[in-house]
């Protein structure tokens, strides 16, 4: 990534939407009893994509952001990082409620595998529902099964919609559940790390915005989180989650696939 | 080789700052220059940690390289780390974020075709599988921290 600093018609529209996002701020309007935020960071991601269908974006500034993220994940990283250090105390009194949430991850399984089988989907339904679907996860499945492969073809759709959606879905559904549920704000702030920077943003954000009073504690909770997702979720994917969404979708198709035979 | 990049990630940095410090002040009223200090403890941080993964031949990631050094400064038994804190806590998390999500607005605007073509079904399991992992790591953390009594 040699030379990216001189994209200036890249970083001038992105300062030209961060300017205009910022200024325009933080709106939250009610639905029922939860609150939904609208964050800059919302807006920036909306107004980017739109960009890029503008004559402003070539494909070259398409690109060319790619790498950047990661260097801005890094920077947001070293904020969480600083965060953490004071908290630390709080976060090791916390340390078995953050080990044991990750295994929260298998309640994807649970939750999206049958209604995804429900509507007809077949093994596509294993890669699509095995995780949340970050890099991670798509390697893992690619390794296992291939890229053109039916569980292959599911994980990308997952990630290809959490990468266009993920931030703002999370944003949205974050500071929505914290002020509808009876669930805990710092409860919601272990859940928001899975292994995503901006889907952890965004949904810490919104947690920060509605319990502001919260503020260090949700960051550190989700960033203290989203570190042990990276180097964990992996695993919890490898020896857990796909052996037991294979195991489900076998139990869940068994009634159909006899049917199918007898047929 | 490593003298290059960190040029490059130096420069994109301060790039990425600039941009981040001027939201800063719009969206949360915090002068740029008071900032400023906070900023350049994060970009310091973030080099420290890219030069550690080159440096270091083995397979760790260099964004938990950078965690964990961000960790270091600011525990309370660090020379220094007071500074480190006062000086970051001017630097507001979400001002962070909205260029990076920015940047990625412009980058999946090439996936988007692709996302098109998924269907309604896609839509309706990927939105259950976000949720499904976020409440279900919910309902976890909320049961230990209360047995915990954190909470």
């Amino acid at each position: 990534m040699m030379g990216l600093w001189k994209d200036w018609r890249l970083h001038g529209l992105v300062l030209g939407t961060v300017v205009i996002t910022e200024a325009i701020g933080t709106y939250q309007f009610s639905i029922g009893p939860g609150v939904i935020m609208l964050l800059p960071m919302l807006y920036a991601i909306i107004i980017g994509l739109l960009l890029y269908f503008t004559p402003l974006v070539k494909e070259k500034q398409s690109k060319n952001a790619e790498p950047i993220i990661v260097l801005g994940v890094a920077l947001l990283l070293a904020k969480i990082g600083v965060i953490i250090g004071p908290s630390l105390p709080e976060l090791i009194e916390a340390g078995p409620a953050l080990l044991l949430q990750e295994l929260g991850n298998l309640g994807t399984i649970l939750i999206a595998l049958p209604i995804a089988i429900f509507l007809g989907l077949k093994r596509e339904a294993i890669g699509m529902t095995h995780s949340v679907a970050r890099e991670p996860n798509v390697g893992l499945i690619m390794d296992r099964y291939g890229i053109s492969s039916p569980e292959g073809r599911g994980v990308m759709a997952v990630y290809i919609f959490g990468t266009v959606f993920g931030a703002v879905f999370m944003g949205l559904i974050a500071g929505f559940l914290a002020t509808l549920t009876p669930l805990h704000p710092l409860s919601f702030a272990m859940a928001s790390g899975i292994g995503s920077g901006s889907m952890m943003a965004a949904a810490s954000g919104s947690l920060v915005a509605s319990f502001p009073d919260l503020e260090n504690q949700i960051v550190a909770f989700a960033g203290a989180s989203n570190l042990l997702s990276l180097s964990t979720g992996l695993y919890i994917s490898i020896f857990i989650g796909l052996p037991l969404t294979e195991k489900l979708y076998k139990v869940m198709t068994k009634k159909r696939e006899n049917v199918k035979d007898v047929a | 080789m490593l003298f290059k990049n960190l040029q490059e990630w130096t420069l994109l940095l301060c790039i990425l700052g600039i941009t981040a410090l001027l939201g800063n002040w719009l969206g949360y009223s915090i002068l740029p220059l008071d900032a400023l200090p906070g900023m350049i403890i994060l970009i310091l941080i973030c080099l420290a940690g890219f030069t550690l993964n080159k440096l270091i031949k083995i397979n760790f990631p260099s964004i938990a390289y950078i965690a964990l050094i961000g960790v270091l400064v600011s525990m309370p038994w660090f020379p220094g780390s007071g500074h480190v804190v006062t000086w970051t806590n001017n630097v507001e998390l979400l001002a962070l974020t909205t260029p990076i999500l920015a940047y990625a607005g412009i980058a999946i605007g090439r996936s988007w075709a692709d996302f098109m073509k998924l269907g309604w079904k896609t839509i309706v399991v990927a939105s259950l599988v976000l949720l499904g992992t976020f409440l279900g790591s919910a309902i976890i953390a909320e049961v230990i921290l209360r047995i915990q009594g954190i909470i």
